[in-house]
């Protein structure tokens, strides 16, 4: 098939009509993908539903309730842990907060951001086109509902690959799985029923004990200076927070900033260094995500994400202490 | 290759060891050998001083990897600067069925030593579990806070991952 043939058969999925399926294989251009891409994304936020999907990282797998009811003035979604701890996570439009039940204890978390499956690709979506290589996969069927795979390949070693299945009708992203760059799957998620449209209904609010729950901790706050400059971030990438905030189980503060293309967080934590830091690098199974550590200037700085090792050392490596910094902590000494 | 003449031909005097040479010590450490091939191997040991020279100079290895540094001057840093030359190993490897005396090295930092063979050398010092070498300063409780921390960004993955370390060189380049 033509590429020029690829495209109308793209636009008229994009159109927002009963998806044409395409032949697989082939990659999108011009504006095509961009607009394909942000109809996911917007169906994503815009479209109710309410299902059950199957997270598998690994060996691991863990089963997610979730409920999304994107309009109105009681405009929220919730995700809940079918199984091990229980954990949920609830979205408004006021913020989002980690809810997790341990032992009878209720304890909520301020969250730093609403990001969950479905909704992973950011509001303006079409500006991944220029990052990945965007291709129309396979039809294919989840939970029940026909779905137009979409692959995402990057362009550059400083981001995973992504495999999307889009429904049919809606765009809605039924499927998601993160890549490698050998093709191998480091994350999938994958509704199991899943309802689209109507009117969700509301969940329970009460919290799975009786027990009145803690209040939520809102720990984060501007930065104020700055006492480190990041050079040469990996293409597409820019810093969109910059908090001081506490860490679970960790006294004190430390600087959360957090740089994104858009699909790929990279967090940086920041910190008086107590004693010469030694550089370290640390990988989770199937190196899906990747940490360092190092010393800046005076400062601890740990960076990770879930993104190749790449990205994670091109940011450590365009750390620099800010001259006034390093002038005024040897002063201090 | 009768075990005979395998042990043979790996324990005749060299001033180098051959690759038969090397993985028969490695193994005979490792505790892969055995009972038999083990008992033979120790007799060679003892017989052949070249390759007890060898043997010492294994186990020297172990020792200063473990921090144990009664050492000659500059042995230490030698070995670590050949260390410092092996790839990190950041997945479990499965052995090489061909095994090499440079790749030894590197497997001799992950590689449990069987206590009962220790005990058969004599020896003065304190032994540790190779596995213990190479112990990373960084644990994975002290990384916990922060991906916990991260989760606020990452993709709703609720279970927290498990992460192995390793010494990273991250020196910025001028």
């Amino acid at each position: 098939m033509n590429g020029r043939v690829t495209r109308l058969l793209a636009a008229g999925w994009l159109a927002a009509q009963p998806m044409c399926f395409a032949q697989a294989g082939e990659i999108l251009v011009g504006n095509d993908a961009a607009i394909l891409l942000q109809r996911m994304s917007d169906a994503a936020r815009r479209v109710p539903y309410e299902g059950v999907f199957v997270v598998q990282n690994g060996s691991a797998m863990q089963t997610l309730s979730i409920f999304n009811r994107p309009t109105g003035m009681a405009k929220e979604s919730r995700l809940a842990a079918m199984d091990g701890i229980q954990r949920e996570i609830r979205c408004s439009k006021n913020g989002s907060i980690s809810l997790v039940t341990k032992g009878g204890h209720v304890s909520l978390e301020k969250r730093l951001n609403s990001r969950h499956f479905p909704d992973l690709l950011p509001p303006n979506a079409a500006q991944l086109a220029t990052f990945y290589d965007v291709r129309l996969g396979e039809p294919a069927r989840v939970a029940g509902l026909e779905c137009q795979q979409v692959e995402l390949t990057p362009k550059d070693a400083f981001r995973w690959g992504y495999m999307l299945c889009a429904e049919k009708n809606s765009g809605l992203p039924l499927k998601a799985a993160m890549f490698n760059a050998s093709n191998q799957p480091l994350m999938q998620y994958a509704f199991a029923e899943v309802r689209i449209g109507g009117s969700p209904k509301r969940e329970a609010e009460a919290t799975p004990t009786n027990r009145p729950a803690q209040a939520a901790s809102d720990s984060a706050r501007p930065i104020g200076a700055e006492s480190v400059s990041v050079k040469n971030l990996p293409p597409g990438f820019t810093r969109i927070t910059a908090v001081k905030r506490t860490l679970p189980n960790k006294p004190g503060e430390v600087e959360h900033w957090v740089f994104s293309d858009g699909l790929t967080h990279i967090s940086l934590f920041l910190e008086p260094a107590a004693q010469p830091i030694e550089s370290m690098r640390g990988q989770s199974k199937l190196g899906m995500i990747n940490m360092a550590k190092r010393q800046v200037g005076s400062m601890q700085a740990t960076i990770l994400g879930d993104a190749p090792w790449a990205a994670i050392e091109a940011i450590a490596m365009g750390l620099e202490a800010r001259p006034e910094t390093v002038a005024a902590h040897g002063a201090a000494r | 290759m009768t075990l005979h003449a395998m042990t043979n031909q790996t324990m005749h005097t060299q001033s180098e060891p051959n690759d038969m040479q090397a993985q028969t010590l490695s193994a005979l450490i490792d505790g892969e050998l055995s009972d038999e091939m083990a008992n033979l191997a120790i007799k060679q040991l003892i017989a052949n001083d070249a390759v007890r020279g060898h043997y010492t100079h294994y186990i020297a290895i172990g020792d200063a990897m473990r921090g144990l540094t009664d050492q000659p001057s500059g042995f230490t840093n030698r070995v670590m600067a050949a260390l410092e030359k092996e790839p990190v190993v950041l997945a479990p490897v499965r052995k090489a069925g061909n095994r090499r005396p440079a790749l030894w090295l590197a497997a001799a930092a992950m590689t449990a030593i069987t206590w009962g063979l220790w005990q058969s050398i004599p020896s003065t010092q304190i032994n540790a579990p190779m596995a213990s070498l190479r112990q990373p300063s960084i644990q994975s409780s002290d990384a916990q806070p922060y991906l916990a921390a991260h989760q606020d960004f990452a993709q709703a993955v609720i279970s927290e991952p498990e992460m192995q370390f390793s010494k990273a060189s991250l020196e910025v380049r001028q």
